[in-house]
């Protein structure tokens, strides 16, 4: 198999490997997986603690 | 018994050495810039000559002032993220007394002139090695405290950390390895153009994970808190952190245009590098656009007009790179003034705006204070910034480009038109104008100093945030 043909068939691959990461960010199953997991920033108290130790 | 509180212990550490670091790095960078203008500035003392300081400043900014600001983050971003406790404490302390030893020890032999003479990995030896016990230890604690998460999900910005820590452990170790003659001496393990595609396969990614992809992860973070709403596209995050990582891994050979490296190695680096632009600023819309709905804070926050700033430099200079790395333009910009100006649109632009704006938000948040001391202050540190860096890459461009094309003119005979001499006279100006733009960036640092001096003094040290204890599974 010379350079050229490996060229094509890795091309080949990463791009079947890019379309697979696309359909599985933007399949409707996990929608609400990503919805949750881009809140959880907030899924907490934001107010800076007021509980200090030492002065 | 389980923890209920956060360390932020080590994040405070980290977080002020940040500030001090990114001060020393800069005034480095000021006194490069100086000497290029004054080459006598300092009496040609050896340890203060240019070739040694020019790394010692390099090392200073990059590891010192962008680790310890990304230290800070990571640890405060996991914990908060996963709402548990960081694992294995001691390491973490260890963590930050190791990597302050390693910047220490950077400090005098620099400037000693030890140096392994690979760019951002001059480092010799033995100091490598303490490097990769540190890292070690970080990805012990990072990956542990991911393991022991009480959240279902990892959040976006822990991805871009975790991709970060492992690939720094594979290029540091890859890039490092040599053959040790003396205490202070070592050759590297390859030889000739091998010897530079490891180099820029390592020197490269250090931009591409060290300076993008883990800064990437701050802004996941801080830009949703500062802007008080979600991420615009949570699942466009997904896809933008494998496609960016994966492409990133290949875009090195552009550093070696026109050189010995193999003809089809570096069109592949030129075709991999123009390929980044599309995840580049897929990150960068994602970023911008969680303030839709929200553009009005812009007006008054200056933490938020830090980090959007930031955003807007990252696109520019993630443009100007991939142009760059077309051969015909690398033939041009290539070894000029051009390359330091675009590094700097991102050192500076990027990832020192994003820093200044996350630690902003942090440093009040780990003292018990609503703010920091002086919200005007923060103002005056963002215009310095924006000013300093606007002045010093327009001055890079026009000095680059015009150093650029007065290398390559050639008379009728075929003899070039301009000494070197002469090219470096028509630079004078230009090189004035950097200056002058460094020293602005530069005092905004000292402000920023001032305000976390003030800040702290009237905070009270924060060892114990609660962990919220209801779990969200």
């Amino acid at each position: 198999m010379d350079s050229g043909t490996i060229s094509g068939i890795v091309t080949v691959v990463f791009i079947l490997v890019f379309i697979g990461i696309v359909w599985w960010a933007y399949s409707k199953g996990n929608k609400k997986r990503f919805e949750d997991a881009g809140k959880l920033p907030f899924s907490e108290d934001d107010a800076p603690t007021k509980q200090g130790d030492k002065q | 018994m389980e923890a209920t509180t956060y360390n932020y212990k080590v994040v405070r550490q980290f977080a002020i050495m940040t500030v001090v670091w990114g001060i020393v790095g800069m005034l480095v960078g000021v006194t490069l810039a100086t000497q290029l203008i004054w080459p006598e500035l300092t009496y040609g003392i050896e340890w203060l000559s240019y070739g040694r300081l020019r790394p010692l400043h390099t090392n200073a900014v990059i590891f010192a002032f962008g680790g310890s600001g990304l230290f800070a983050v990571s640890y405060y971003i996991v914990q908060r993220t996963c709402q548990v406790r960081l694992w294995a404490e001691k390491l973490a302390a260890f963590t930050f007394w190791g990597w302050m030893a390693v910047i220490v020890l950077a400090a005098v032999t620099l400037p000693m002139g030890y140096t392994s003479t690979k760019e951002y990995a001059e480092l010799e030896w033995p100091i490598d090695i303490l490097i990769t016990l540190v890292w070690v230890a970080y990805a012990l604690v990072f990956f542990g405290t991911i393991a022991k998460r009480k959240t279902k999900h990892i959040y976006v910005s822990n991805w871009f950390f975790g991709a970060y820590i492992l690939t720094i452990a594979i290029l540091h170790i890859v890039n490092n390895l040599e053959l040790p003659v003396t205490l202070t001496k070592s050759y590297s393990l390859y030889a000739g153009v091998q010897d530079a595609m490891v180099q820029w396969w390592y020197g490269h990614n250090a931009v591409g994970f060290f300076l993008t992809t883990a800064f990437l992860g701050m802004m996941y973070y801080f830009i949703p808190k500062q802007a008080g709403r979600p991420i615009y596209s949570y699942r466009l995050s997904v896809v933008h952190f494998w496609s960016l990582n994966f492409i990133y891994m290949w875009a090195g050979p552009h550093h070696l245009q026109y050189t010995a490296l193999p003809d089809w190695a570096q069109s592949l680096g030129m075709v991999f590098s123009l390929m980044l632009l599309a995840p580049s600023w897929g990150g960068m819309m994602n970023g911008i656009m969680t303030l839709s709905g929200a553009w009005h804070k812009l007006r008054t926050d200056p933490i938020l007009k830090f980090l959007v700033t930031a955003l807007s430099f990252y696109g520019m200079s993630t443009f100007e790179g991939p142009m760059m790395a077309i051969k015909t333009v690398n033939a041009l910009s290539h070894y000029t003034e051009w390359t330091v100006g675009h590094v700097h649109s991102g050192a500076l632009g990027w990832v020192a705006m994003i820093t200044i704006g996350s630690m902003y938000y942090l440093i009040p948040r780990l003292y018990g204070r609503e703010s920091m001391y002086s919200t005007k202050m923060i103002e005056w540190h963002f215009w310095l910034s924006t000013i300093g860096v606007v002045l010093y890459i327009a001055s890079m461009w026009i000095a680059g480009v015009a150093q650029g094309l007065m290398w390559r003119a050639a008379n009728a005979d075929g003899t070039l038109t301009y000494s070197f001499a002469q090219v470096l006279n028509t630079m004078y100006p230009f090189y004035g104008i950097r200056l002058l733009g460094g020293v602005l960036f530069f005092s905004g640092m000292l402000m920023m100093a001032w305000n976390v001096w003030k800040t702290v003094r009237i905070g009270r040290v924060v060892n114990d945030a609660a962990i919220p204890q209801a779990v969200h599974a």
